[in-house]
């Protein structure tokens, strides 16, 4: 028997990776298909429908809540405006007078004409095809997602948590008390089942089920194509790191409200199958235990993963419909069977959620990523390769489509002017000027809080400033957001590396990107050869990138950046700025964490770079790289420039040698001399 | 009754109502304050607390309203009732960071905040699964003593519940600002890795700050239980909600601001509840949407400077 097993495995074994996927998903496929025609029973078929259904919610949940890292507590809500909007324009709810503004809708069947209940006159009577009702009402929920959400996605992520809880909750109450419109607790009746060429569904399970798992597919294939995409990319690097995002260049607010309407628009959706399906509506199907349900699907499947979400909701819903019953069922024998009457009433099916907090608790302690983590860890280095010969960067290679190639011709490319920054009482920059050459090295030096980060957030769009202006190539860019102010070419590192950990190499590099490509929800939905092309091409252009550090990056394009030494993940900060194609580059402590050796090495790099054309702007505490690399030297110190000139200038500078040394040290100095 | 007295009536119910939302929003702010963590599992802190309440005066023999007591032994099982309650809370409240958050407190993103979803859930199904779904009638032993103000009518239970909310305010406003303790958990609020280096232990700082803030939210659920005459697994969502509006709209973070703002959202609930009805939660979630997009600071400010 194992043999014959052995023999059956060995040829899925010799099968490349994605010909086994290709494999794994036909056998889903033909699963999915025939459960019907193998498994006769409406009971089972209509579990099954209920389960794709909750499949779709957690599919469009996920988009939220794992790719964009936004804790959405009232996912129902839009489950519910769906839901009613289906229910309300085709049952007999709501029935105005009958008018000649009507007849337009009449000749395209979405209201008839019927005669009123009192008997005397016309009413309307809304029909809205089923399959109309579906992109209408996903359009409709997108809506009210935009609307509610335009103000509040500018929040602190856990704040959102409680605004979606308290969403949650209206969106029911409005329902329960706007009887006229929704006929209030009682809930909506009579509302049509689908028609497919003329045939109605009725109340057989089995075309609701097939219509079910066409959901499920398609949420399945726009969320992996969003994921692989420029859109999800900037969906993951919000959720990772929302400073750094949006200093690469993603719109937060435009992207958090897309993964919001995207979410609302399938939780619509998903309202009009089960509306259709029960062909009834009332308040509490939608209320807070729903938004956790699928939650909790997400959360045991895997946040962010789509399989896994899937898996996680199929489970759970099947968990509470067949499985539960036989599993109280058995408990409760044993119970009998010891004699002990606690466990032979044991209800599990009415403990469901109480089974639900514990899952919610406990995946978060022992298993955060869930039943199907949706990274997976990469292989490491093999020895070979960790040891290989280091190798610096290919600069004949780098084919520098728009990386600087400014000419220095003395102009300025950035000049502040005036830039003063007030916290509270604390001045921590006062009418600064510092002004950059096209095609130089500038560095700016300064003991530990002398302003120098904080200049760096001022011009990047970090940190409002109170008064003075900062111009790049002549814009003002001043107020500007940070995302704004990439797309103008000023790209930057941090001190402290703010690296998205999770995204692999390549993934933070085509984030870099984000701004130059123009990849939008549709086209990475469908992929046109427009769109493959331009990814392709991004994978170049980062490819080439890293080939200026050499065999350093190269090889670990595919790890993730979290188990990167720390080297390495300065050099991909610098790459992910240079892949926006900036003309100026700001390094905030570039070297800061490196030997000697990886010193030199880098500032060669920089060297090489601004050879080419590229300008740059440099804190560094390290005089030596200061001296070699840079043409001018700013020196700040609280916040005000007390010195600037040449490197060798500037090291003489007496009221340097205060701010630096002190006040004796200046004085040996002298003496010294 | 006239206006004059409906108004005076429902001034009175929004300040009780008020100093129920501001010892639950306490809460909220304390952990919020130190953490930046929105706890969740608060709101069925509150509910279970007034459950424990309700066992501790049933153990004193007290069914319903039948059972009244008067002068000292109210006293005495008012005082035991208080105690106890606010200590099995506070207790739970401890657990519930020890078991189930300390492990999670350096993670990133949503999971810790996810976690308090599911130990609020286990705490609302477990009491729903064991008390049962009905509203049970509340033990009281207040002897229903009115006094008659232009119209309006105090009730003596009243008086005890303000009585009660202002004497455990105080008690907190001192504790913060002057104990050791205290002062440490301001520390830690305005800057964990400082407080820590200045020999600050933060780990018993947080327990202290869900110890106080669980144990008010305890004496709020007994307030609840007196107040209403019931309880049931349900209160906890909406109270939950509407004090931690209160607390925004204070200045979350901010101690003072999570008194005033449980005294602003009860008045609206009482006052508004006469003009709006059904509509008072969704007047209360406007609010929470206003300030948290016009001003997240909240009325008073936020007391530690916003850690990025």
């Amino acid at each position: 028997m194992s043999n014959a097993l052995t023999l059956l495995a060995r040829p899925v074994a010799w099968m490349p990776e994605p010909r086994r996927r290709q494999l794994g998903l036909a056998i889903l496929i033909a699963f999915a298909v025939s459960f019907p025609v193998w498994h006769n029973n409406d009971a089972d078929i209509d579990s099954m429908a209920n389960a794709a259904a909750y499949a779709v919610l957690a599919l469009g949940l996920n988009i939220v809540v794992g790719f964009a890292g936004l804790l959405d507590l009232g996912y129902a809500a839009f489950f519910a405006i769906g839901a009613y909007t289906y229910g309300i324009l085709t049952s007999f709810q709501v029935q105005p007078a009958w008018s000649e503004f009507w007849v337009p809708f009449q000749w395209l069947g979405l209201v008839s004409k019927i005669a009123a209940d009192t008997g005397s006159g016309s009413v309307v009577h809304f029909t809205l095809s089923f399959w109309l009702a579906l992109p209408f009402s996903a359009a409709f929920a997108a809506f009210w997602g935009v609307l509610f959400g335009a103000p509040t996605l500018r929040l602190r992520g856990d704040y959102l948590a409680i605004v979606t809880l308290g969403f949650g909750e209206i969106v029911p109450i409005v329902v329960r008390n706007w009887s006229s419109l929704t006929n209030g607790a009682a809930g909506l009746n009579g509302v049509a089942a689908p028609q497919l060429f003329g045939w109605s569904f009725g109340v057989n399970a089995t075309p609701y089920y097939y219509v079910a798992i066409c959901l499920v597919a398609l949420l399945i294939f726009v969320s992996i194509r969003l994921r692989d995409s420029r859109i999800g990319r900037a969906w993951m690097a919000i959720r990772e790191d929302e400073i750094a995002a949006g200093c690469m260049g993603v719109d937060l607010t435009r992207f958090k409200l897309l993964a919001f309407a995207i979410g609302a628009a399938f939780g619509g959706m998903t309202g009009v199958f089960y509306v259709a399906k029960l062909q009834t509506a009332t308040p509490d199907m939608f209320g807070f235990p729903v938004s956790v349900m699928i939650l909790v699907m997400i959360v045991f499947g895997g946040i962010g993963s789509v399989w896994g979400v899937v898996v996680g909701a199929f489970f759970l819903q099947l968990l509470q419909s067949w499985w539960l019953e036989d599993l109280t069922g058995w408990i409760d024998a044993f119970g009998r069977m010891v004699h002990s009457p606690w466990l032979a009433h044991v209800d599990l099916v009415r403990s469901i959620e109480l089974i639900f907090g514990f899952i919610l608790v406990g995946m978060m302690l022992f298993r955060r990523d869930g039943l199907i983590p949706a990274v997976r860890k990469q292989a490491a280095l093999s020895f070979e390769q960790q040891h290989a010969v280091v190798q610096r960067g290919g600069f004949a290679d780098l084919k520098l489509q728009g990386l600087g190639g400014d000419v220095r011709t003395g102009a300025a490319a950035l000049e502040v002017k005036g830039v003063t920054v007030r916290f509270g009482g604390l001045t921590a920059l006062d009418a600064v000027d510092i002004t950059v050459p096209n095609g130089s090295v500038v560095a700016v030096i300064g003991p530990n809080g002398s302003g120098k980060s904080t200049l760096f957030n001022a011009m990047t769009g970090l940190v409002p400033a109170d008064a003075g202006s900062i111009r790049f190539h002549g814009e003002e860019i001043l107020g500007l957001p940070p995302h704004e102010i990439l797309r103008k070419g000023v790209a930057r590192t941090f001190q402290n590396l703010r690296l998205f950990p999770n995204l692999t190499v390549m993934e933070n590099a085509l984030v870099g990107q984000h701004a130059r490509l123009t990849t939008g929800v549709f086209r990475a939905i469908f992929r046109p050869p427009g769109t493959r092309a331009e990814e392709d091409a991004a994978r170049t252009w980062a490819m080439e990138i890293f080939a200026i550090f050499g065999n350093r990056l190269a090889p670990r394009v595919t790890q993730m950046v979290s188990g990167l030494s720390y080297a390495n993940r300065r050099r991909i900060e610098i790459a992910r700025a240079l892949a926006s194609r900036p003309r100026i580059l700001l390094l905030d402590e570039p070297t800061a964490g490196m030997n000697p050796a990886e010193t030199l090495e880098l500032a060669e790099q920089i060297r090489s770079l601004n050879t080419l054309g590229l300008t740059v702007l440099l804190i560094e505490h390290k005089l030596d790289v200061v001296t070699t690399l840079a043409d001018t030297v700013y020196v700040l110190d609280h916040g005000e420039v007390i010195a600037h000139g040449r490197p060798d200038e500037v090291r003489r500078n007496e009221e340097v040698l205060r701010a630096y040394l002190g006040r004796n040290a200046q004085a040996a100095a002298a003496a010294a001399i | 009754m006239t206006d004059t007295a409906l108004f005076l009536q429902q001034l009175i119910n929004g300040l009780s109502l008020g100093a129920m939302y501001s010892l639950l929003a306490l809460g909220f702010t304390l952990v919020y304050g130190i953490l930046e963590l929105i706890n969740f599992s608060h709101f069925n802190v509150f509910m279970v607390g007034s459950f424990i309440a309700m066992w501790v005066l049933q153990m004193f023999g007290l069914t319903g309203q039948d059972v009244i007591l008067t002068g000292l032994p109210l006293a005495m099982v008012l005082l035991v009732a208080f105690a106890a309650t606010m200590l099995g809370s506070g207790v739970i409240g401890v657990l519930i960071e020890r078991l189930c958050l300390r492990p999670l407190r350096n993670v990133k993103g949503p999971a810790a905040m996810i976690t308090t979803i599911g130990v609020s859930y286990i705490l609302f199904n477990f009491i729903l699964l064991t008390a049962g779904a009905e509203n049970l009638n509340y033990p009281n032993p207040m002897p229903s003593i009115q006094y008659h103000i232009e119209g309006a009518v105090l009730d003596l239970r009243v008086v005890l519940i303000w009585v009660v909310a202002l004497v455990l305010m105080l008690a907190l406003h001192f504790f913060v600002q002057k104990s050791r303790i205290g002062k440490a958990m301001r520390a830690t609020a305005q800057d964990p890795e400082a407080a820590r280096m200045m020999g600050v232990e933060v780990d018993k700082v947080v327990m202290m700050a869900f110890f106080l803030g669980s144990a008010l939210a305890g004496a709020a659920g007994l307030i609840f239980g007196i107040y209403y005459n019931f309880t049931s697994f349900i209160i906890g969502f909406t109270a939950g909600l509407r004090a931690f509006t209160a607390a925004v709209l204070g200045g979350i973070g901010n101690v003072p601001g999570a008194m005033l703002g449980g005294v602003i959202i009860g008045l609206i609930e009482a006052l508004g509840g006469q003009i709006a009805g059904e509509w008072t939660d969704v007047i209360i979630f406007s609010i929470l949407v206003l300030v948290l997009v016009f001003k997240p600071t909240g009325l008073l400010g936020r007391m530690a400077p916003n850690k990025s």
